[in-house]
């Protein structure tokens, strides 16, 4: 019998088109999944479309959006300029004192009107899951019922990490879910908090049936090519994978095109650009297909706290080349089998060569990957573990 | 370029096996100056954060920033685009190149020659921190030996 029968789920932002980040991607299709199987779910967010203004942009107000009542808020005026002066030393390891913090949380994305509602309505509310954990609105609505919140904190080893607003959050939560054992492991290293708290939930990755020659005959690609797909900017390593492949392309001879579907701004060297091919943003079929008939998947990020591009590439068979210094991806790719991981561009060259040169362990290590997302990434793995950490906690 | 060197050929993917074995191999190359490659230190340079653990990493990246450290002074053939026009189009970028050669050259010459002394600083403090450590190891060891 489920303890957690009514749970508010909290992110900054939700889209009915899925073209948010990955951390709102997650907690919106766990939130789908708790309606799903007939808990009483309410989704509680913000009227912001984007992460670099918060610019209210959808209606005040409650709607229902597939199986759930989603509640928009409006985003609180901030002081940018004060946030982004104590951000700057936040992450250049600058001084900054605990008041700073705080004013740092305060001038970053909030809504007043999103608190009063848990003030009022908190008390209905078995459960209240939220995250990312490094915006204001969940470090301020994580106070208001520390004792049922149940924070998703897609953590990642970076300075907000260290904040001493970020240790008292996570001591004061009732439990921790987490996307992977790597991040939980970082999280129990850097903050010391107890085993039974934390759990290892993730996303499951819905099923879907990919073409791999139907993309490239569609763009007209006759070379192989390398994929990304997400958003576009360098805490997502993307200029370093155009000049790696532009490196390589120099050096080797070897005609590899880049696809990269998403957003943001592609920073590739000018050599390379002819080369590229950018899809913008695409339908899931498009994104699958293109997925299924690349030589191999890249993702160039490190701070990545589950990867879902990542294990859906695996899922349309294609292994991957992901960057060592994130720990999540490299524990991914060891664990499926589906993919390799370079620490500079000698690392890169090898393992794109070798992928090249090998079909048979590019097959190989396709379909360990596939392998591994059906079994530990199918929605009904998840679930078990997504409502063991609901009700365990109760 | 740098040939493939594996052949994989057992049932399992042993991907964590296979990252060392291509690992090693790429020290090797390292040490026999594959990468020493002016092109592999521009697309290095937004990476370079990630490397600070790695101990081989800043002399062979220093080995390839070598090559890359010299701006081209060097003149260069001046085309025109467009179609109409050309001709007149090109000379008159001679005669603009022509009167601005000599102060780009002052200038990038003194850029040169600041690139080649931090370079060879930075590959100074290199050696000397690298031998240092080399021998404090090696005292490290001895005396875990004697205790």
């Amino acid at each position: 019998m489920p303890t957690a029968k009514n749970i508010a789920f909290i992110s900054p932002r939700f889209s009915e088109q899925g073209t948010v980040g990955g951390a709102e991607t997650l907690l919106k299709k766990l939130a789908e999944h708790a309606a799903a199987a007939g808990r009483k779910v309410t989704f509680l967010t913000t009227c912001a479309e984007s992460h670099f203004t918060w610019e209210n942009k959808i209606p005040p107000g409650q709607r229902r959006i597939g199986n759930l009542d989603v509640h928009y808020f409006p985003v609180d005026k901030r002081d940018t300029a004060a946030f982004a002066q104590i951000q700057q030393a936040i992450c250049s390891g600058g001084h900054f004192t605990p008041a700073d913090e705080e004013t740092w949380a305060r001038n970053s994305v909030n809504s007043e009107a999103l608190y009063q509602h848990l003030r009022e309505h908190g008390a209905d509310y078995d459960r209240i899951v939220m995250g990312p954990y490094l915006f204001g609105l969940i470090i301020a609505a994580s106070r208001i019922h520390p004792d049922k919140t149940i924070l998703v904190p897609c953590l990642h080893d970076e300075a907000f990490a260290y904040l001493g607003l970020m240790k008292k959050m996570f001591a004061a939560v009732r439990g921790l879910m987490f996307n992977a054992e790597p991040e939980q492991d970082f999280a129990r290293r850097i903050f010391d908090i107890p085993d039974s708290k934390c759990s290892v939930v993730g996303m499951g990755i819905d099923p879907f049936q990919a073409d791999p020659k139907s993309f490239a005959a569609r763009r007209g690609l006759t070379s192989p090519y390398l994929m990304y797909s997400g958003r576009r900017e360098g805490g997502k390593g993307t200029p370093l994978l155009c000049e790696y492949v532009n490196a390589f392309r120099e050096r080797t001879g070897k005609d590899i095109k880049l696809v990269f579907t998403g957003s943001g701004p592609i920073e590739a060297p000018s050599e390379l650009v002819p080369h590229i091919l950018d899809l913008g943003f695409v339908s899931e079929q498009e994104k699958h297909d293109a997925m299924a008939g690349a030589l191999a998947f890249v993702h160039p990020s490190t701070l990545e706290s589950f990867g879902i591009v990542l294990l859906e590439s695996f899922l349309a068979g294609t292994p991957a080349l992901v960057h060592a210094g994130s720990e999540v991806l490299r524990w991914q790719c060891r664990k499926s089998g589906g993919g390799l991981w370079f620490r500079h561009y000698p690392d890169f060259e090898e393992e794109l060569s070798l992928l090249l040169s090998n079909e048979d362990l590019r097959k190989r290590m396709g379909a360990a990957g596939r392998e591994y997302v059906q079994k530990e990434y199918s929605w009904e793995s998840v679930e078990k573990r997504l409502f063991d950490a609901l009700d365990r906690n109760g | 370029m740098s040939k493939p060197i594996f052949e994989i050929g057992a049932q399992g993917v042993d991907t964590a096996k296979i990252v060392a074995d291509i690992q090693a191999a790429v020290s090797k190359k390292i040490e026999d100056g594959v990468y020493a490659d002016a092109r592999i230190a521009r697309a290095e340079r937004t990476n370079l954060v990630n490397l600070r653990g790695e101990d081989q990493f800043l002399g062979f990246y220093l080995k390839c920033l070598h090559d890359a450290v010299f701006v081209d002074i060097s003149d260069f053939e001046i085309r025109e685009r467009r179609r109409y026009f050309a001709p007149m189009l090109i000379r008159l970028k001679k005669v603009i190149w022509g009167l601005l050669k000599f102060y780009t050259y002052r200038l990038w010459s003194q850029q040169n020659q600041i690139n080649g002394l931090i370079v060879t600083a930075t590959e100074g403090l290199d050696e000397k921190y690298t031998a240092k450590v080399k021998d404090l190891e090696a005292r490290i060891a001895k005396l875990e030996k004697e205790s």
